[in-house]
């Protein structure tokens, strides 16, 4: 079932996520990526449910947002706090502006601010 | 968006209270820009926003600063809406009911402070969600399963306080807090149960103390905001044994609730079992406009495609047994032996063992289920209509007949889950709309408003409902003139007698401000 092997490959990266973390708290990933994946994962990583959207959108090639080389930080921030189609806000007491800085920088490859 | 005051209260007196926050919580957590404020509205509101928007939010980072900061509510006549996550989302997300509210936001408050093993319990700030529970016994390697609701998203904190639940067999999260910080609308801190003791040593263990028992007084109530909360965790079990079934028919659902309601009732099955519907696949998995580009609900052809397609029945379960493999062996024969009397639709089962998994296996959290906001494209949002019915197969057939035909009626697509507990059922019907369609929205409110007064009048009420239907759904609980409501203000203007918590919450309005009750 189509169904069960979506909730499978998501539950599979999810279950990776708390090492992707502790590496990155161990100096081997950037930290923007391990916020990003923390923050950000458990919708935009393979079988998430960003990522299914932003392939009905955009097409496969631009559904994950770690592989697109297209996206400039203030758009990343602004879709951050305000959302956009079905995504929610984020706060800054969730994702604080100093974090968001950093997933922006590691999503557009720009200075945080 | 502009900024929408509390009632009585100027924009100057805002501003001071705010000032006043600001020096206990320092100004960075004092979020007062359009923007801050637009991250608190319901992003799948039914209707306008502004209904339940607030004025800004605080952001204590412990229970001292919540005390310092209800005090100068008190003082400022500032109303609060506490929030641990924010992520209540169905039902109002971090949004306050009555707008003008300042959002007392605990997302910083997010200290594990223990996880016991041996006695399978946590003891978390509401800050904590799933997610940050889960990592913590992964990297610890502890023996102890969650139980998540569909939005994994959220605070384990959060979740109870709303009673949310999940097909586990600690999936009454509610009926799993044990002993509880709160802070009282005073200021004043509180520990209940056996906590309450200076040096109490059985707090999570018990889940009453001596004299009344208030925890559950804290749930779904605006009579304190719950800084810390002891919740039993389930020991991991050695196996677990899974029986799953497609049934092909809707009324198929009534047998299945006189057969699973006994079994669970005799705890030969012990958790909630969850039966979903056939467009549970679909919507978490594809978009109207896959299936179907007509108006008005979706033509039955159309969900027998789905099934088709989808490999699923038009109703679908997945019952667990867990702990020792002789038991549970034992405990499916019996539950074999039961279906056998009514159907000879086939049971898939599948068994896991956490000596030959090698991990402690156990439930990850996810919010893959978000996904059917995306049904008609564009901007979604849905709401939950879930109420309680009594575990009677007649009963709960005639309550889906009806249901299905008022979603006909205001063509919105239907999708329902039913919760087969030995007691009652929990009948969650998912509500999905285009929030930029204003026909859509129109009609979706005037079907729950249907959905209410149905089920009132069969006598069924929802668990839980959104923002903008607290007062509806309240209003139904209207035996001896209101007596329920009465005793609930009651107790509220006695504890927060400015009525700075919470006003409006699950219809429940403090003196001050309950001119406002069915607004919005």
């Amino acid at each position: 079932m189509r169904l069960a092997m979506l909730h499978r490959a998501a539950l599979c990266l999810l279950a990776l996520l708390p090492l992707a973390a502790a590496g990155a708290s161990a100096g081997e990933a950037p930290p923007g990526q391990a916020l990003f994946r923390r923050h950000c994962g458990i919708c935009h990583l393979q079988g998430g449910t960003g990522t299914f959207m932003l392939g009905r959108r955009l097409g496969d090639e631009n559904a994950l947002l770690e592989t697109r080389a297209d996206l400039a930080g203030a758009y990343v921030r602004t879709v951050v706090r305000n959302g956009i189609q079905s995504m929610p806000r984020f706060s800054r007491v969730e994702l604080p502006d100093a974090d968001l800085a950093r997933i922006v920088q590691y999503l557009a490859g720009t200075q945080p601010h | 968006m502009k900024l929408i005051l509390p009632p009585g209260l100027s924009e100057r007196g805002l501003n001071r209270a705010l000032e006043a926050f600001a020096a206990v919580t320092g100004r960075d957590w004092v979020l007062r820009t359009d923007e801050d404020r637009e991250t608190y509205l319901d992003v799948y509101a039914p209707g306008n926003e502004a209904s339940h928007a607030p004025s800004a939010a605080v952001a204590p980072a412990s229970a001292e600063e919540v005390q310092a900061i209800v005090r100068l509510a008190n003082e400022h006549r500032v109303p609060l809406w506490p929030i641990s996550r924010g992520k209540n989302f169905g039902y109002g997300g971090a949004a306050p009911r009555m707008p003008g509210c300042v959002v007392l936001d605990l997302g910083r408050m997010k200290r594990i402070l223990e996880v016991n093993e041996r006695y399978g319990y946590c003891v978390v700030e509401p800050g904590v969600g799933f997610y940050d529970l889960h990592d913590h016994l992964q990297a610890h390697n502890l023996p102890l399963w969650l139980s998540i609701p569909g939005n994994g998203w959220g605070s384990v904190v959060g979740n109870a306080l709303e009673r949310g639940f999940s097909a586990t067999p600690y999936g009454d999260h509610a009926a799993q807090i044990c002993g509880m910080e709160v802070v009282l609308p005073g200021g004043e801190l509180l520990q209940t149960g056996m906590g309450a003791m200076s040096r109490g040593a059985t707090g999570p263990l018990f889940h009453h103390g001596f004299g009344p028992s208030w925890d559950q007084m804290f749930v779904q109530s605006n009579y304190g905001v719950v800084t810390k909360m002891g919740m039993w965790l389930m020991p991991a079990p050695e196996t677990t044994l899974s029986m799953s079934m497609k049934l092909p028919d809707p009324e198929d659902l009534g047998w299945l609730v006189d057969v699973l309601a006994p079994l669970r009732l005799r705890g030969i099955v012990n958790h909630n079992v969850s039966v979903q519907g056939c467009m549970a696949s679909a919507t978490m998995s594809s978009q109207r406009s896959d299936w179907y580009q007509g108006e008005g609900a979706l033509p039955d052809s159309v969900l027998r495609a789905i099934m088709a397609k989808h490999d699923v029945g038009w109703w679908n379960f997945t019952l667990r047994l867990y702990g020792d493999p002789e038991v549970n062996e034992a405990n499916a024969r019996l539950i074999q032996k039961a279906f056998a009397a009514r159907t000879t639709l086939p049971f898939t089962i599948t068994r896991w063992s956490r000596a030959e998994a090698g991990n402690n296996g156990g439930p990850s959290p996810g919010v893959f289920p978000l996904q059917i906001v995306n049904w008609h494209g564009g901007r979604g949002g849905h709401l939950g209509f879930s109420p309680v019915l009594p575990p009677d197969g007649k009963l709960v057939v005639e309550q889906l007949r009806l249901t299905r035909q008022r979603f006909r009626e205001a063509g919105i697509d239907y999708s329902g889950t039913f919760y087969i507990s030995g007691r009652h059922v929990i009948n969650v019907n998912l509500i999905i709309y285009d929030r930029d369609n204003a026909g859509m929205t129109q009609r979706v409110r005037g079907l729950f408003r249907a959905l209410v007064r149905d089920s009132a009048a069969a006598g069924y009420a929802e668990y839980r409902t959104h923002l903008s239907y607290m007062d509806e759904v309240a209003a139904t609980f209207d035996f001896n003139a209101h007596a329920l409501r009465r005793l609930n203000e009651t107790v509220k203007d006695a504890l927060d007698p400015n009525g700075i918590l919470a006003p409006g919450r699950n219809g429940i309005w403090p003196a001050r401000y309950r001119g406002q009750r069915g607004s919005g």
